[in-house]
Parts: structure tokens; sequence; C-alpha cells
């Protein structure tokens, strides 16, 4: 019979495992990590407000192009289909999309950040 | 006008910011990034299976934290950093199965999953008997295969709260869920992983 503390010696067994994969990352992984992390810094020196308007510029270019996409594949004097989304379509804006499905998602997400902020704004007053 | 406006910075939140303090903001940011990214490497490679793919999530992560939220508090960056990197290993298996579908639809098939070998993914082994070392890596190894083909929920809330140590109240906002529902999905996780690794692993 499984007992809480076999559940306790599992956990602690998987993240023995876990931290010493992490500490046996070898240099050229780590180099990388590096990179990504003084890219990203630049990044958020580079983020000033004027620049937060862009942040929507890939979701408007996959709306466009999606949109275009289907004028094309329909063609002039196509019939709207019975019912459903066209598979291709679909298909084509994950295939394109790298923030549209992300910013679906984050609808939850970004509620929360709001009302983060706003307990933390309602806190310090 | 704001007599400030020729001396100060403007923060994503509006909050006027001195050039010391962005310092120090860049300063912590670098830290606490130099502080997960190792774990969150292997978290994403543990998703995706492939080590590449996984820098690639990591770094994307990184610099959407930077540049969308450095301004929120620092106590809020580990949930929202893995939030944002969950994220986008989902997506990267959403594009990958449509990717499939496609490539099947040509005729060139997929990339076979099984390639993927663990053990010889495993970092290089440092002063250990060959012996302990196989046994170690052997027992992430199949770790490893048994997370990878848990469901989404359920490996997301085994690797944050076990492998990224996150409470359930962090797991829940990086998961986007209750914390009831992290529970659950923890819960049938361990469950799963015990019953599919047996009493003798490790």
């Amino acid at each position: 019979m499984k007992t809480p503390d076999d559940d306790k010696r599992f956990e602690e067994s998987a993240k023995a495992l876990f931290d010493d994969s992490v500490e046996r990352l070898d240099a050229a992984t780590l180099s990388k990590l590096n990179q990504g992390r003084q890219a990203a810094l630049a990044e958020m020196a580079q983020a000033t407000p004027s620049r937060q308007w862009s942040r929507w510029m890939p979701a408007t270019g996959v709306a466009t192009a999606a949109l275009v996409a289907v004028v094309v594949l329909r063609g002039p004097g196509a019939v709207d289909p019975p019912m459903g989304p066209d598979p291709t379509v679909t298909d084509f804006e994950i295939l394109m999309g790298d923030d549209a499905l992300e910013m679906i998602e984050d609808l939850e997400f970004y509620s929360w950040v709001d009302v983060a902020e706003f307990e933390s704004a309602d806190n310090a007053g | 006008m704001n007599a400030c406006t020729g001396v100060f910075a403007v923060s994503c939140s509006g909050e006027p910011t001195t050039g010391a303090q962005t310092l120090q903001r860049e300063r912590q940011l670098n830290q606490f990034l130099a502080e997960v990214e190792r774990r969150a490497l292997r978290i994403a490679e543990i998703g995706v299976r492939d080590r590449d793919e996984a820098l690639d999530l990591v770094q994307n992560a990184m610099i959407k934290l930077a540049s969308n939220y450095a301004d929120r508090p620092a106590a809020e960056w580990t949930p929202l950093f893995y939030r944002i990197l969950q994220n986008g290993i989902r997506d990267w298996h959403r594009r990958q199965n449509v990717r499939n579908r496609v490539m099947v639809f040509f005729g060139r098939g997929s990339r076979d999953e099984t390639d993927y070998d663990p053990i010889a993914a495993a970092p290089d082994p440092a002063g250990r008997t060959p012996d302990e070392e196989l046994q170690t890596q052997q027992a992430m190894g199949d770790l490893e295969l048994a997370v990878g083909v848990l469901p989404t929920r359920q490996r997301e809330a085994f690797m944050l709260r076990t492998f990224e140590g996150l409470d359930v109240a962090g797991t829940a906002a990086a998961m986007g869920c209750s914390a009831g529902s992290v529970k659950t999905h923890y819960s049938r996780a361990v469950h799963t992983l015990r019953e599919k690794l047996g009493e003798h692993w490790q």
C-alpha cells in the first residue's frame, strides 16, 4: 500500500535527479543560455512606451495575412461553406502565427495581471 | 508639462524611472534569469524533447519577460516567466502537430519521436563511477520519458511543483488555473508516474 511518505520519497528522488541533471549541463549550453539572457536584457533596455504598440504588430500582420489567404484560396464568386471553420485556413493561421495563439490563451493571464496590478496599487495606496 | 521629462525615462507602467533605478532593475532581472534559466531549460527540454528547441523557447520567454514585465514586482517574475514558457511549449506542440499533418500530406512523414534518447542527450558525466553514472542517467531517462508522456496539465503541474519548487499558488498563477486544479493535476501526475516507474525505480 502506498503512503504519503512514499509519495514524498518519490518527489525527493525526482527532484534530486532533476537537480543533478541541471548541475551537469555542459559549458556550450550554459553559454547559449547566457547569450539568451543578454539578448533579453538588451531588449529590456530598448523597451519604451513608444514601442508598446508594436506588440500588436505581429498579430495584425497575421490577421492581414490570414485575410489575404482567405480571399486568395476562395477566389472570386466562391460559395460559402455550410458551417464550421475551413481547416486549410485554420492550419495556415497556426503555421504563420507566433503570437495569435498566445493572445487567445493569455486572456485569462492578462486578467490576472490586471487584478495583481490593482491589488498591488491598492496595497500601496 | 512635466519638468522631469528630459531627465527621467518612463517605464512601461508610466511611472517615472531614473537611470539608476533602471540599472538596478536590469541587475535584478539579470540575477533572476541567471537563477532560473538552467532549470527552465531542463523543464522545456523535457517538454519538447529537444535541447535546441528548448533553448529557443527559454530565450523567447526571457525576452518577453524582460520587454513586457520587467517593471512588475520581482516576486511576480517567477510565475510570469513560467506562464510565458509553458504557453510557448504548448504553442510549440500545436505547431508541431500542424507541421506533421502537412508533412504527412506531402508524403514526407513526421519525425519519429522515439528518436529522442534522453540518456544520449544527458549532460557530461562528472566524477562518479561508471556504474553510478549509468544508474543515475538511466533513472533520469526513465523519469523524463514518463513525465514527457503525461497529459499536458499534469506535466506542467508536476514540473513546476517538483522541479522548480513553486508552491501551489505560484503554480496556479503560472498555469492560469485554480489552486484546486493544481492539486488535482499534481496528485494524478505523481500517481501515474509512480505506477509507470514502479517500486524499484531509483
